[in-house]
């Protein structure tokens, strides 16, 4: 099997839209209902600081059910997964997961894979790890391979086929 | 000796060779016997944003192939350690899901029952060695060194998982580098991210954050920056530069590995450290020279 067309990753992804679906609902119906919106997710935020997101709203929009408008929102993608809000939420609703949740809903419904994701993904379906060995440099611009300091080699799927196979069923297919 | 699989995950091995160089030079002499396994692949953390079930999956695989070897899992990027540790927990705790990873993994000829242990870096040191061993080695004190120490958010958050550190004031690298030699004071800034989950989408922004927080260790008047995770360093250490433009500040910041310290206080050479891949401007610490 050949590498997957991500472009093509919302076809049939009914399964995996209405688990994703399940998850949200469970958020919005079962743990929203706990934040009393008093920010204290927001005031630490990292994203915030610098990237206005606002993870308390992220909570009360899910709560009135505009997950829609969510998941076509660029302001998903600033949250920089540092779990300080799921850390301090005096209520448990850790924002963070909510978030994940979103960008996984946006992601398959072919909405929008921005930047190095895609080819993130690309990298780990074809050798098993995000990045290929690279060659570096050092303080006065000597070049340098993983070898040059005795290392060995790096450990990676030994069957990519098969390896391959799983991992493409749960980014394209039903599991 | 102890035996441990290292699991490398994906930063460390293909770009971040000074962490790997400074652990397998490192650890040994502290007794631990490092394992490689063959056929491990991305923890599935940075995969997590696109798809959290991907992510599960190929955490569980990781943790079938180290308890395959019937080893405890020695995990020195703390993304992986997390997204290792979650997956562990949900494999313990949800059944429905472990029966539905074990089945997938079954293509593979693999399944995790859970009997694993998962450490990090600091961990293993302060709890597991200890630091009345490392006391004992201490060949080269690191004497009056003002170190500024950064745990990376996911070695420290969310505590619900179990982190090896505590949350809110985490003090095992401090408590370590103590015995070294060095000062290690607290700062505003320590619980500060990096911002490298950025990068893949907005790395300018990524950036800023690195910048914004090395500048103010650097007006503190710290000599050296110390982290334990391949994803900070590599901003912190190998963007530098590029971090101090974003926020408009000419910053010379040494940024090294803990285990790249704590080799040079137990007496091993630089050369053998990989200190020569820092390329923030560790030079002017005279580290080793002495
Ligand atoms: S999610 Fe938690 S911290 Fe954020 S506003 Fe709601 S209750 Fe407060
Ligand atoms: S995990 Fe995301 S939303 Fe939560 S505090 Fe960090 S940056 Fe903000």
């Amino acid at each position: 099997m050949g590498i997957v067309d991500l472009t093509s990753m919302a076809e049939g992804q009914t399964t995996l839209r209405n688990e994703i679906n399940e998850r949200l609902s469970k958020l919005q119906n079962e743990i929203s209902d706990y934040c009393f919106q008093c920010a204290k997710c927001t005031s630490g935020c990292e994203a915030h600081k610098l990237l206005e997101l606002e993870p308390h709203k992220v909570v009360a929009l899910l709560k009135r059910g505009l997950i829609d408008e969510l998941v076509n929102s660029d302001v998903i993608w600033t949250c920089m997964s540092c779990f300080k809000c799921r850390e301090r939420c005096p209520q448990k609703v850790a924002p963070v997961e909510i978030l994940f949740a979103l960008k996984n809903m946006a992601v398959a419904s072919g909405k929008q894979i921005p930047g190095k994701y895609t080819a993130m993904l690309q990298s780990v379906l074809s050798i098993g790890l995000i990045q290929d060995v690279q060659i570096v440099s050092t303080r006065d611009n000597k070049t340098k391979k993983r070898d040059d300091f005795g290392l060995p080699g790096v450990s990676k799927p030994v069957d990519a086929a098969k390896f391959q196979t799983a991992i493409t069923k749960l980014a394209v297919e039903k599991v | 000796m102890t035996k441990y699989a290292l699991y490398p995950g994906c930063v460390m091995p293909t770009e971040q060779y000074a962490y790997e160089v400074s652990i397998r030079e490192v650890l040994p002499l502290l007794n631990i016997d490092l394992v490689d396994v063959e056929g491990f692949s991305c923890c599935g953390e940075p995969m997590k944003s696109m798809n959290q079930l991907m992510a599960l999956y190929l955490s569980a695989r990781n943790l079938a192939l180290a308890e395959r070897q019937d080893l405890d899992l020695y995990v020195p990027c703390p993304m992986c350690h997390l997204s290792l540790s979650e997956c562990q927990r949900v494999m313990k705790s949800n059944t429905e899901m472990r029966d539905r990873m074990n089945g997938m993994l079954a293509s593979e000829d693999l399944q995790y029952n859970g009997s694993i242990d998962i450490v990090h870096t600091v961990d293993l040191l302060h709890d597991h060695i200890g630091i009345e061993k490392i006391k004992k080695r201490v060949k080269k004190p690191l004497a009056g060194l003002k170190v500024a120490t950064h745990y990376g958010c996911h070695l420290i958050r969310p505590s619900e998982i179990g982190r090896p550190v505590d949350s809110e004031n985490p003090q095992k690298m401090e408590t370590i580098l103590k015995v070294l030699g060095a000062e290690s004071l607290d700062y505003p800034e320590k619980l500060d991210c990096c911002g490298a989950m950025l990068s893949a989408n907005l790395p300018e922004s990524a950036l800023a954050k690195t910048g914004q927080k090395l500048q103010k260790v650097q007006e503190q008047g710290f000599d050296v920056f110390v982290d334990v995770c391949p994803w900070c360093h590599r901003m912190f250490d190998s963007k530098q530069v590029k971090a101090g433009e974003t926020v408009a500040a000419k910053l010379e910041m040494p940024v090294v590995y803990l285990t790249q310290l704590l080799g040079l206080a137990l007496g091993v050479k630089k050369e053998k450290l990989g200190l020569e891949l820092n390329l923030s401007p560790v030079d002017k610490l005279k580290l080793g020279d002495k």
